[in-house]
């Protein structure tokens, strides 16, 4: 029986301004390099048969993305990844591979998202207390915001996507969020929108100079699992 | 320490990847360990320069030499142009970031005359004076080559040097000179002396232009004896022997050819009146198929494409085309890689051929049969009847075809309102093969596009002492056009005819052009040929301030007696020869392609290719 491959891979600096779709065809084209026997659709235009999980921002980075390649020959995972690797430009790495055993789409069973989040908070903001500010915003009950949708700007409440919240005060303009956020098709909130709305809500006014994802997880039995394997976690 | 661009500004802009490097294949050397740092410029967008052959075959050769670093440099868009002018940061290569204010030289590709502002937006962002008499010593050594380059005179005081033709060999004999003469410590004037008699160079400091009070040139010539009264192309004789890369670089970003191009052959036999191109690549050379097959098999190894094309002016007379394609096809699909070919003459169309390059995946087709009746297809010598085109769409759309696009232009010479017409004539034609063609084998969904665009006569072609229509007889030929074509199945697409009576003043302009190039920069013009940054207004005041009149370039007829600012560059084809085409096009007389009789153009002086098979 054919298998599929899931990897995780590392989108670095060198490589996060390229779009979603850029990504794919760059994958594409080392596979072609690497000779991996990928499958490919029928009809007049084939393509690849790979799904990439859950599209980052443009300017981004992560270690924890995630892709299934559908294969024509099977191969080992540690294959996959040394033959893929050598193609890839730098920036791009694959970090793990596993032969994928359920055949769920990784696009649609992602729950959260963990992402760094680094902030410059400007001259203005000196005397304010940027914990207090930070803890007001997410123990509010309800965080009404404006999101943009296919149908129009609609108001939402983005609380109960806010799983947890850290903070990591390097000094007093210098501050690291570490976040955990509903990820997904059903609920998405990028952290981009966390932090505007954050500036709007408080006496903050920062300004988000790097965005790192570290990681993507599904929800199984009410636990929190990273996609690539059956490793416990944590529990929500 | 010079500023460089940083997140901040990257994520402000449009595209951001366009750049930061770091494709695959892209070279990274130590700007240390290396004598030359050459910065490769294409005056357009990423997406249009990493588009370009020419570039892809001079930035991996000069790369294979030890002594050079060769990076690239392609016109910022406007966003992030606004963004470097305000935090002070200089135009820089991608390789790098490096400004490339600090290179040994900054070299550009003429592609396409409009073009030309965003050269001296491109010099003037990167902190280097426009003018090369007021560059200094520490500044790069601004050249140039290209299609274009075979009229240098607008861009005359604007390059130290220019090469003509074939870049390969003469790129590299430059860099020698070079590296010698940066070892002693020579100035730049000393330096363009020692290459002034390489064959295919031109320092146009080292000539002087004298004009009549009509403003036509009275005589043109070199300063000192030393320097050649003219200057013959360089052309690479033996194809198969001379470098091609076998990696090319792979961008991130889409961009407008993004393929593996292979060049089958340079030149063409056909001598089109029209074409430029036809005239100054002559004599035909041909890559074998073997070396092409050779060639194919690593660039798919080396980058992992999934289109690959074959590139020439005339891909159907390419002698191998048969033996070519059945290679490519048995080796390319299994891999998953299409074929695709543009260029095909309508006369040697075959379904097979199309059949075998559209097996993996199906696009639409192209023709141009460039004028609407035969009296003017003979005219220009595009020896193509009514009935090519015609076997040759019914042959497309009875083999699933269902989309296809004419070319033609507006304006060639001796053109009547009747040959316009005939356009539309032609079209009707076309739509009527379709209906003719049983439902079952053609495709769905007729869809013709006919596109004209306007006849900008060039240097070096039989037309080029014709006159350009106004644009007022343009625009009345586009009306007319417009109004005989009332299928549904038809869409007719136009070029502005502004633009193209700029294109016109500078491909037959002279030095005096290249001021009012400058003043039209200083008032806001830059990339041209993009709708929405054109500044006809703008163009026209430039000239008007400069004392020039754009209709002296463009819409004079010019005598046989006329010293052209091209004169002094010779292609191989003969000004005799020429002149000889402009008196058999009034004749609608045609000439036979190369390979059936030899017309003694001139280009046999090469003694290369098809001439001498």
């Amino acid at each position: 029986m054919l298998s599929s491959i899931r990897v995780r891979y590392l989108r670095g600096d060198k490589v996060k301004y390229i779009s979603h779709l850029d990504l794919m065809k760059t994958f594409e084209r080392a596979i072609r390099r690497a000779h991996i026997p990928i499958a490919y659709s029928q009809g007049f235009n084939p393509h690849t048969l790979m799904v990439f999980g859950l599209p980052l921002s443009v300017g981004v980075t992560s270690e924890a993305e995630y892709a299934d390649f559908q294969l024509n020959v099977n191969i080992s995972p540690e294959e996959f990844s040394e033959a893929l690797n050598k193609q890839l430009p730098s920036g791009l790495q694959i970090l793990e591979a596993k032969v994928l055993t359920s055949r769920e789409n990784i696009m649609k069973i992602i729950a959260l998202a963990s992402y760094e989040v680094v902030l410059k908070l400007p001259d203005r903001d000196e005397g304010i207390d940027i914990q207090s500010e930070i803890d007001a915003f997410i123990n509010s009950t309800e965080i009404i915001t404006q999101k943009e949708g296919k149908a129009g700007i609609k108001n939402i409440d983005i609380r109960p996507m806010i799983k947890a919240c850290e903070t990591v005060i390097a000094d007093e303009w210098n501050v690291s969020l570490r976040l955990l956020l509903s990820a997904g098709s059903e609920a998405n909130l990028k952290p981009e929108l966390f932090v505007s709305t954050l500036n709007d809500k408080s006496e903050l006014c920062a300004k988000i100079t790097g965005i790192h994802r570290t990681g993507l997880y599904v929800i199984r039995n009410e636990k929190m699992l990273r996609p690539i394997d059956e490793e416990i976690v944590m529990s929500t | 320490m010079t500023k460089k661009i940083n997140d901040e500004i990257l994520q402000s802009v449009e595209k951001p990847s366009r750049y930061t490097g770091n494709e695959w294949n892209s070279v990274v050397k130590n700007p240390d360990e290396v004598d030359i740092r050459f910065a490769f410029c294409f005056p357009d967008s990423y997406e249009i320069g990493m588009s370009h052959l020419g570039m892809k075959i001079l930035y991996h050769l000069l790369n294979e030499r030890k002594d050079t670093y060769c990076e690239r440099v392609f016109a910022p868009w406007v966003d992030m142009e606004q963004k470097m002018r305000d935090n002070g940061i200089p135009l820089f290569a991608l390789e790098t970031q490096d400004p490339i204010k600090d290179f040994d030289f900054l070299g550009f590709t003429l592609q396409y005359e409009m073009s030309y502002t965003n050269i001296v937006n491109m010099l003037d962002l990167a902190d280097v004076p426009i003018y090369s008499a007021m560059r200094k010593e520490s500044d790069p050594i601004v050249c140039a080559g290209g299609p274009c380059a075979y009229n240098p005179e607008p861009l005359a005081e604007i390059a130290d040097f220019f090469m003509m033709g074939e870049g390969e060999d003469i790129i590299n004999e430059v860099m020698d000179v070079y590296t010698k003469c940066k070892k002693v410590k020579d100035t730049k004037e000393a330096f363009l002396k020692k290459i002034v008699n390489i064959e295919g160079i031109y320092v146009p400091a080292f000539y002087e232009v004298q004009y009549n009070s009509d403003g036509t040139i009275k005589a043109f010539n070199p300063k000192s004896p030393e320097y050649p009264s003219k200057i013959r192309k360089r052309i690479i004789k033996e194809l198969d022997k001379t470098f091609f890369p076998e990696k090319i670089i792979v961008p991130f970003t889409g961009i407008v050819h993004d393929r593996i191009m292979l060049e089958i052959f340079r030149g063409c036999t056909r001598g089109c009146r029209f074409c430029q191109a036809g005239f100054v690549y002559r004599p035909v050379r041909e890559r074998s198929p073997e070396k092409l097959s050779e060639l194919a098999n690593k660039l798919v190894q080396n980058t992992g494409y999934e289109e690959i094309s074959l590139t020439s002016l005339s891909t159907s007379d390419y002698t191998g085309l048969a033996e070519l394609t059945d290679n490519l096809i048995s080796t390319m699909e299994p891999q998953k890689v299409n074929l695709s070919l543009p260029s095909l003459r309508i006369d040697s169309f075959s379904l097979d051929l199309m059949e075998k390059a559209q097996k993996v995946r199906k696009g639409g087709l192209t023709f141009a049969p460039e004028a609407g009746t035969q009296r003017l297809r003979d005219v220009i010598n595009k020896g193509v009847t009514e009935e090519d085109l015609l076997n040759s769409v019914s042959t497309a759309f009875n083999g699933g075809w269902s989309g296809v696009k004419l070319y033609f232009m507006l304006g060639l010479p001796t053109e009547t309102l009747e040959d316009v017409e005939g356009i539309a004539a032609l079209g009707n034609k076309v739509v009527d093969a379709y209906m003719r063609t049983p439902k079952d084998k053609r495709g769905k969904g007729l869809n013709i596009t006919i596109s004209t665009s306007s006849f900008s006569p060039k240097a070096f072609t039989p037309f080029q002492w014709e006159p350009q229509d106004t644009i007022g007889k343009l625009r009345e030929k586009q009306k007319a056009l417009k109004a005989k074509l009332n299928s549904r199945y038809i869409t007719y697409n136009w070029h502005d005819s502004e633009l193209s009576l700029l294109e016109a003043a500078f491909a037959r302009g002279d030095r005096r052009i290249g001021k009012v190039l400058v003043r039209a920069w200083e008032k806001g013009c830059k990339f041209d040929s993009w709708g929405e940054h054109f500044k006809y207004d703008k163009w026209l005041e430039a000239f008007k301030e400069c004392g020039l009149d754009p209709a002296f370039y463009s819409n004079r007829k010019r005598s046989y007696e006329e010293i052209f600012p091209w004169d002094h560059i010779d292609v191989g084809v003969s000004k005799k020869y020429l002149m000889n085409e402009n008196q058999k096009a009034y004749r609608a007389e045609l000439t036979p392609n190369c390979r059936v009789n030899c017309e003694g153009c001139g280009a046999a002086v090469f003694e290369g290719g098809i001439c001498v098979e």
